[in-house]
């Protein structure tokens, strides 16, 4: 019995005719950091909503350790959406409250501590009052109070200051240390993805491009440059740009000798695949 | 989980408990000034039955100060399950999903339904309440005046009748309702205000225009054929007319037609030889007695009520096919 705490099997949502996921398959390892990347619309926020069991998937199958999630929250998962929605009129301590009240497994003092972490947020400060950093530390002690063995954000890092944004990834990050807590995160900013993810997984029109080990992942790919009239000729070119001087391309898989290779980082990489979506996209309407 | 929905609703519990305790004021003391001035125009024997010693000009004034003023009374009792629906029905789930604030909630381990239930429940008791607060304090003002005042013209007249038992609060549960499902279908506040009292308002008039209906009428017959309606001010009268010989309804208008033209020398027709002339034998009233008001508007809240239970299974459905 597999009891990897996410596993999707050929999973596919579809809202009417768009298919914003279409046969998804990945396992993510028990502790691992996950960064979902993808441009925007590849399905990152379905993807995220179907493995916390807010909605069904059209086909296919989400577990998470072992278990099936079906059409409601997974008690193991907690999910931090993109708006982070929070009752603005409530203070900090009475959203705790609500936090308890609505979860049959709930640490206060673990959503204290989270509170009390970096600065702190003022408990009996209306939601609505609280800056952007402190909202979203807010959210997160009410997703780390549930004491999740999955935990999955959305996008937890837009509109924060970099001080912030640093903060924030600190929080998940003693989360991850402290609890082994397996992590998927959501984002575009891909320098601080490549600080705390180890592993990767790249959609692209609901489709699973890339997924595994960021290291493996990277070994796997080239970056090769060569004059411009040479060609390349192999099948895992995934984005290749012209000036009229030199050719650059990402390619997967083994490169053909007379080429200049390295090894691309992070950002290059899902760089690669993000202008490759969109050269495929224009020429679809052209 | 109540709570919560506590929490969340509490302006709207304060509003509410605010406007219902300036409304009762302000008519517990029109009501002791009423009260005086029947003592001064020395009218109290008037409130229980109108005598003929009742029409004077103390009466008259009396009539003038108050008549209008009870019957908007009437007015606000009738308009608030309009105000229920549309500021405390329409924005129950529609502004969560305008705030995105369902999100907080489906995220957690609380289910749905318990989630719903929770918040229909908490919002509709005090609306409920209230309700039926203001309109047990209205009609203690009504009764002070009693017969000089709208209750004279009996438990029918509309807005008697829409104002009085169980109608208020079946009118309000249907409001409610009907705003909390266009709230969870539409998702927009504003959407959802405009269609529950546009569709409120519609469906109060579609279903008075049918309510005489819901019950079999009591024929009264009387042999007077020129004399006026023998059914005095009180019933509600649903149909009127005449009987053939044998007792059956006489649907056909030309014995009617033909008395109409026709005067005699003095240009005065006797209607009561010339309907019997034309074959008319008994003048019929079919009327809903007024000992049947509460059966009626029993009848007329379980329809209201049914509709309530129809708006609650959609806004379950909705919620649950919600991302």
């Amino acid at each position: 019995m597999n009891t990897s705490p996410v596993q999707a099997r050929d999973v596919a949502k579809h809202f009417g005719r768009t298919k914003a996921l279409d046969g998804c398959s990945f396992t993510l390892p028990e502790g691992s950091v996950t960064g979902l990347v993808g441009p925007n619309g590849a399905g990152k926020s379905t993807l995220l909503s179907l493995i916390a069991g807010l909605a069904r998937p059209t086909a296919g199958e989400i577990t998470v350790h072992g278990t099936a999630v079906r059409g409601r929250m997974h008690p193991d998962v907690s999910l931090l959406t993109q708006k982070r929605p929070l009752y603005d009129q409530f203070t900090v301590r009475e959203l705790m409250r609500a936090g308890a009240a609505m979860n049959d497994r709930w640490s206060a003092e673990r959503a204290d501590e989270v509170l009390d972490l970096l600065a702190g947020v003022a408990k009996d400060a209306k939601v609505r009052t609280l800056s952007a950093g402190a909202r979203t530390q807010v959210a997160i002690a009410l997703a780390l109070g549930r004491l999740p063995k999955v935990l999955l954000l959305d996008e937890p890092l837009s509109d924060l200051d970099p001080l912030a944004r640093d903060e924030t990834l600190r929080i998940v990050m003693t989360e991850v240390a402290e609890r082994g807590t397996t992590v998927l995160l959501s984002s575009h900013l891909l320098t601080d993805l490549g600080d705390v993810c180890d592993h990767l997984l790249l959609l692209d029109e609901g489709r699973v491009q890339v997924s595994g080990e960021i290291d493996d992942v990277l070994a796997e790919h080239h970056v090769v440059v060569g004059p411009a009239g040479l060609e390349l000729d192999v099948d895992g070119v995934v984005d290749s740009s012209r000036t009229s001087r030199q050719t650059t391309a990402l390619v997967r898989g083994t490169v053909p000798p007379g080429w200049e290779t390295t090894h691309p980082d992070l950002e290059a990489l899902v760089m690669g695949y993000l202008r490759a979506s969109r050269t495929r996209r224009l020429a679809r309407t052209q | 989980m109540t709570w919560i929905v506590w929490r969340q609703q509490r302006p709207v519990f304060i509003t509410l408990v605010a406007g219902l305790v300036v409304s009762v004021a302000v008519i517990l003391m029109w009501r002791a000034g009423m009260a005086g001035d029947l003592r001064a125009g020395n009218l109290e024997a008037c409130v229980e039955k109108i005598f003929d010693g009742c029409g004077g000009k103390a009466a008259d004034e009396f009539q003038d100060v108050w008549f209008d003023r009870l019957h908007a009374a009437q007015g606000t009792v009738l308009a608030a399950p309009a105000l229920i629906g549309v500021f405390v029905g329409a924005p129950l789930f529609a502004r969560e999903y305008e705030q995105g604030t369902h999100a907080l909630a489906f995220t957690q381990s609380v289910s749905r339904t318990r989630w719903m239930a929770a918040k229909f429940a908490v919002a509709a008791l005090p609306a409920l309440v209230v309700v039926l607060v203001y309109q047990f304090v209205v009609h203690s003002w009504l009764d002070v005046a009693g017969d000089l005042g709208p209750l004279a013209t009996g438990p029918f007249y509309f807005t008697t009748f829409d104002a009085q038992g169980v109608s208020p609060v079946a009118y309000t549960l249907f409001a409610y309702t009907l705003g909390m499902v266009a709230g969870a279908l539409f998702k927009r506040t504003l959407v959802a205000m405009t269609l529950t009292l546009g569709l409120f308002i519609a469906a109060r008039i579609a279903l008075s225009g049918v309510r005489e209906f819901m019950i079999t009428p009591t024929r009264v017959l009387s042999d007077d054929l020129d004399g006026r309606s023998p059914v005095e001010r009180g019933p509600l009268v649903v149909e009127s007319g005449f009987l053939d010989a044998r007792g059956a309804v006489v649907a056909d208008p030309t014995p009617m037609m033909n008395c109409a033209g026709r005067n005699d020398a003095q240009g005065i027709t006797d209607f009561e030889v010339c309907y019997r002339e034309n074959g008319l034998a008994q003048r019929f009233t079919d009327v809903i007695p007024v000992e049947q008001a509460t059966t009626l508007h029993l009848l007329e809240a379980s329809v209201f009520a049914g509709f309530a239970v129809l708006f609650v299974l959609g806004t379950v459905w909705a919620v649950r096919r919600q991302v």
